[in-house]
């Protein structure tokens, strides 16, 4: 389908991410958020407790993933990653040191502080809870300075 | 329907927007955060209004959940240090992965397998909080047992 090819505009993602917001409140009386998902799998895996249904929203979103690949421009496995392979090398190596690195920080770093982009930054601050708004303004603030540090060390131009 | 299939679906939806909207692209993600271009704050906030008005609207209409006929609502936090020390641990590693948690799940789908790197992290990442937490609470506990017997 042509629609599904091109990029989903703000206006649409937005929107119909507000809305599963919303209706997982209503079908479920559950916040929104990815993060819970791997507390869940890290909890099965350091003391084998039974992973719940924050596991399957996770892994309902590799589902969804694949689903947007086959039903858009088709389902192109790599394990390159735009930019990042401008930036830091194609190395394999490099670069699993530096996503798990990466993804170390922002386990902890969500673990600690209760929750991730989505967790805190769309659902938490669509219900007005204080944490969140200190979360999600932390963690963009932190991003946004950051990256603009990266940019600068290993190359403006890419 | 289960919980855990209720999940499921919700999950899949969620993760074809975010396929969809490329937000599973490291490229996507860094010109977000070099302030290059504006959907993704778009996205976000767009997200949040919509959310905003929904959740209220549920909680106003005293709407009861499907799932076990509780009244939807929920609870606010107030704001604490672990919120601010977390968040700017996660802001680093987002920066750098230019992905996170809900994407990143959404690349794996996709076929974008640099993804696993990252997943490897996080659960790494929690897994080394949740051992530290636990070292300082029984030190904690430890404490304040000695305190209460007047060591």
């Amino acid at each position: 389908m042509e629609i599904l090819i091109a990029r989903a505009p703000w206006y649409v993602a937005g929107p119909v991410i507000g809305i599963l917001v919303t209706l997982l409140l209503w079908v479920a009386n559950k916040p929104f958020g990815a993060l819970g998902g791997y507390i869940e799998i890290a909890e099965w895996v350091r003391i084998r407790r039974r992973p719940g249904w924050r596991t399957y929203f996770t892994l309902g979103i590799v589902a969804g993933g694949l689903l947007s690949a086959i039903l858009g421009a088709g389902w192109r496995p790599t394990v390159g990653y735009g930019s990042f392979d401008q930036l830091f090398g194609t190395s394999l190596v490099v670069k699993g040191v530096i996503l798990v690195a990466a993804g170390a920080f922002m386990g902890a770093g969500g673990r600690l502080a209760g929750g991730c982009t989505s967790g805190h930054g769309v659902c938490g601050m669509s219900f007005g809870s204080p944490a969140s708004l200190v979360s999600t303004a932390t963690f963009m603030a932190t991003a946004i300075g950051a990256a603009h540090v990266i940019a600068w060390l290993f190359g403006r131009s890419v | 329907m289960t919980l855990n299939a209720i999940g499921l679906l919700f999950g899949a939806a969620f993760g074809f927007v975010l396929g969809w909207a490329r937000l599973t692209d490291y490229d996507v993600i860094r010109n977000m955060l070099l302030l290059r271009e504006p959907d993704v704050f778009l996205i976000m906030m767009s997200a949040i209004a919509t959310a905003a008005v929904g959740v209220r609207t549920l909680r106003a209409l005293k709407t009861k959940s499907m799932v076990d006929d509780s009244p939807v609502n929920w609870k606010g936090e107030p704001p604490a240090t672990r919120h601010i020390a977390g968040s700017v641990l996660f802001g680093l590693g987002w920066s750098v992965a230019a992905t996170c948690p809900g994407p990143v799940a959404a690349q794996l789908g996709r076929g974008q397998f640099a993804g696993l790197f990252t997943v490897v992290g996080l659960l790494i990442g929690i897994v080394v909080c949740d051992r530290l937490r636990i070292r300082s609470t029984a030190r904690e506990v430890q404490m304040r047992d000695a305190a209460a017997v007047g060591l």
